[in-house]
């Protein structure tokens, strides 16, 4: 029984609220066009904390995917204002964020400095210079190609709904591939299987022949380049960039792969527990908004939710 | 005379995990001042009739009394004031705190006008509680992360005999002393058993038992299959008994003799912690490497595995060139390591038997180095958990759940599963029982019979002796004499480790 909490604890939990929303909301929630929507709203934090899972897995953390996030925006808008094509400026923008996420592994596994000291620094990094190379401002309006804008708002159209028009949005089947590759890199190569051993026992993974450092290195890169990801697309999203538009990523996407790991065997971070983990967030934040709830009491539920999700899967374990 | 009342005495205990009998009906009846030996291969219930003991763990049935009267042990409180006192391996220390303030812990601090601590009082009071083990070399005020794990273990030691106790019970209390400090601690607890307390020793050490005990009680598949005195039986009446079956030799013979090619050799091979040290192993050799704990075992080992710079020094293997610069690069070689920390060097311990079984081969054991194959996988591991006879629900049991002897059981099936030409073993069966441990054996011995050969780094003398063709004795981070094991005496063993003559011929 107590296992039986433990493990499914948080997925009830998340049934439950779902009942609750299409009970309150019969008309705006359980509707296949407010579902989709949902997964555009989230689909930003869920490249971002797909990105996240992979350094979780090795039980590491970064505290920089936000800044790197909102400094990716930042030099692709910059980019396309100086008149530069859209694949150019998404590309060195992706660039920015692998080299800022290797800087970080480097800094992790070469230099030997805790995760959470090495990202904390290259967040405050990563901001610094989204604000110095911007001069601050935010840069929208005709500095942007419309194309780039009109990304996020097109989709594949997936027919009527009740006589309304749905599709499913780019944004969405970016993050779609993003977990998808995510979780085939995590659960069937070899890389994906070395990096558990890693985050189950580092120096039995060394003696046993992993190239630990070189693995860490690649795992922080894949996170920045994640969260370079996820920057472009919120930039896509809103047409414009400023230096904090990620601000809230990082906090979110760390809590969703926490959420997620309530739900694994051992606790240990999966991809697809994740994806639960950002849906779960993403659902209250639609529906407590559809319900007109202050913003700072969704942080205050949030926050709450987070907490009894953890310490449920925590205090179940049972003594050690 | 009547029978004296028993200053401990459980009986019917029975405790079930998940279903799972660990204890059914086992019963420890301990008279006052005696030395109680507790015996029984791993997962045969010790542990967890301890930890009964010690109020950890609840269990489903027990009649439990001290001193004759019924008690009932819910706490690790109730066990404390019942004057009962636990010294395990895995004992809570403090390794940033003082010695001092590690034998204080749980106990009220000295103080000064009632508030500040009196550490003065509190270093004399420690100094007094290692005299008695007659330990001269520990200072109280010194970081306990700063001695050895053997030092360690006699802080402990003192802590717990601090305060005059009704019954200290020892799991495995030897494992990192060297013997001059087990000598030690023997004398104290046959002082403690002339002091009218009592003791209940668990080890897997039977030597030391026969020695030191005065009654044991035997635990096989959690029933109490024997109690008695150690006074008529003998050591292999006693494996008999907690195996179940007549044991006729400790170690497998070796069924072939080391063949004349060269497998390994070393030429003045150093590190920083290793001084120049040549050795070579031909096909089917066992090389053991005796000395006192850190004397360069481990560093001997860690340059051959590639785990430390090179200073100096080449190594061959196979005849060519062997210089691995990351364990990666030594398994690569064909060169595999069972290290000495099963748990916390050998083990992802909450991963599957498969996953780490295949941890250093997965190049092989997947599809182009990239794509996993679980089935494949998994039937691997479960073929080579039968060669090295494990015992598991199958090769998706997580390592957590097996009991030591089959946790290092998994190690070796690593270890052997790329069929390596050079197998590097450190103290491969500390806290591995006697049915395991002949096991483990076997594997060495089937190895060695295929050509491969083995270094083997164990403080357990009769081990070294009964497995290696030769041994190396190291002191100071060198080899000092390499000697043949046949025929060798312990003693003479004891002395070359300690630089000390021999009586032998050379």
């Amino acid at each position: 029984m107590q296992l039986f909490i433990r493990r499914y604890g948080t997925l009830i939990g998340f049934v439950a609220i779902l009942v609750f929303f299409s009970a309150m909301l019969p008309g705006t929630f359980p509707t296949a066009r407010n579902w989709l929507n949902i997964t555009q709203q989230t689909s930003m934090l869920m490249v971002v904390a797909a990105g996240m899972t992979i350094v979780m897995v090795m039980g590491d953390f970064d505290l920089s995917v936000g800044s790197a996030a909102s400094l990716a925006g930042i030099v692709a808008a910059l980019m396309m204002a100086a008149g530069q094509p859209i694949w150019a400026a998404v590309s060195v923008a992706l660039l920015v964020g692998l080299l800022g996420g290797a800087f970080n592994g480097a800094m992790v596994s070469l230099v030997g400095i805790l995760p959470f000291i090495a990202t904390l620094a290259t967040m405050t990094m990563f901001s610094g210079l989204a604000f110095v190379v911007s001069g601050g401002k935010t840069i929208s309006g005709r500095a942007i190609p419309e194309d780039f804008g009109n990304f996020a708002r097109g989709g594949i159209p997936l027919g009527e709904w009740g006589g309304v028009a749905i599709s499913l949005p780019n944004l969405s089947i970016i993050a779609i591939v993003v977990v998808l590759a995510v979780w085939v890199l995590l659960e069937q190569t070899t890389y994906g299987r070395r990096l558990y051993a890693i985050g189950g026992n580092m120096e039995a993974a060394h003696l046993s022949g992993i190239a630990v450092k070189r693995l860490r290195l690649i795992a922080f890169s894949l996170t920045g380049l994640a969260a370079a990801a996820g920057g472009l697309m919120y930039a896509s999203r809103v047409a414009s960039a400023n230096p904090v538009q990620g601000s809230g990523l990082m906090l979110n996407a760390i809590a969703a792969v926490f959420l997620g790991t309530t739900m694994s065997r051992h606790g240990e971070p999966r991809i697809l527990a994740t994806v639960v983990g950002v849906i779960v967030l993403g659902v209250l934040d639609n529906g407590l908004t559809q319900m007109s709830v202050d913003s700072y009491i969704r942080q205050v539920l949030v926050g709450a939710l987070i907490l009894l999700a953890v310490a449920a899967s925590s205090v179940t374990q049972g003594r050690r | 005379m009547a029978p004296s009342v028993p200053l401990l005495s459980a009986t019917s205990v029975t405790k079930a995990y998940a279903g799972v009998p660990a204890l059914s009906g086992a019963s420890l009846v301990i008279a006052p001042g005696e030395i109680h030996a507790l015996m029984g291969e791993n997962g045969a219930g010790k542990s967890t009739l301890i930890k009964i003991l010690a109020g950890v763990v609840a269990a489903d049935t027990a009649e439990i009394t001290v001193n004759g009267e019924r008690v009932s042990i819910d706490s690790t409180k109730a066990a404390y004031r019942l004057g009962l006192r636990f010294i395990h391996q895995e004992f809570n220390v403090v390794s940033t705190l003082s010695v001092a303030e590690n034998i204080f812990m749980g106990r009220r601090y000295p103080r000064r006008a009632g508030l500040l601590v009196d550490w003065k009082t509190l270093n004399r009071e420690s100094q007094r509680a290692l005299d008695r083990l007659g330990i001269d070399h520990i200072d109280p005020s010194q970081n306990l992360g700063e001695l050895s794990l053997g030092d360690q273990m006699l802080v402990r030691i003192s802590a717990a005999l601090l305060d005059d106790a009704k019954l200290y019970v020892m799991d495995e209390p030897t494992a990192a002393l060297t013997r001059d400090e087990s000598e030690r601690l023997f004398r104290v607890l046959r002082e403690i058993r002339a002091s009218g307390s009592s003791v209940l020793y668990v080890s897997h050490r039977l030597d030391e038992i026969m020695a030191l005990c005065d009654k044991a009680t035997v635990l096989r598949d959690g029933r109490s299959i024997d109690s008695g005195a150690l006074t008529n039986i003998t050591h292999d009446d006693l494996v008999s008994l907690m195996i179940g079956r007549k044991v006729e030799e400790a170690y497998p013979k070796a069924t072939a003799q080391p063949r004349e090619t060269t497998v390994f050799a070393a030429a003045g091979l150093a590190t920083a912690g290793l001084n120049p040290v040549s050795l070579s192993l031909r096909e089917g050799e066992v090389l053991g490497i005796a000395g006192l704990s850190g004397s360069g075992q481990a560093e001997l080992i860690r340059a051959i595995f590639g785990d430390a710079k090179r200073t100096a020094g080449t190594m061959t293997l196979s005849g060519t060139s062997y210089a691995p610069s990351s364990p990666a690069a030594a398994w690569q070689s064909g060169v595999a390591y069972v290290p000495r920390e099963r748990r916390a060097e050998g083990l992802v311990m909450r991963r599957p038997i498969f996953e780490n079984i295949t941890l250093a081969h997965l190049k092989r054991q997947s599809r182009a180095g990239t794509w996993l194959t679980p089935n494949r996988e998994k039937r691997f591991a479960a073929e080579l958990g039968a060669n090295v006879r494990l015992k598991a629900l199958g090769p998706g049991q997580d390592v957590l759940e097996l009991s030591g002897g089959n946790q290092q059981k998994v190690v070796f099936a690593k270890a052997v599963a790329g069929n390596p030409r050079l197998l590097l073993l450190e103290e491969p069966t500390r806290g591995v029982d006697v049915g395991a441990k002949f096991d483990i054996y076997s594997i060495v011995r089937e190895l060695t019979a295929k050509g491969a050969a083995v270094i083997l780094v164990s403080s357990d003398l009769p081990e070294l002796i009964g497995i290696s063709d030769r041994i190396a004795v190291m002191r100071q981070g060198a080899i000092t004499t390499i000697v043949d094991a046949a025929g060798l005496r312990e003693d003479d063993l004891i002395n070359l480790c300690y630089g000390r003559p021999t009586g032998m011929v050379a």
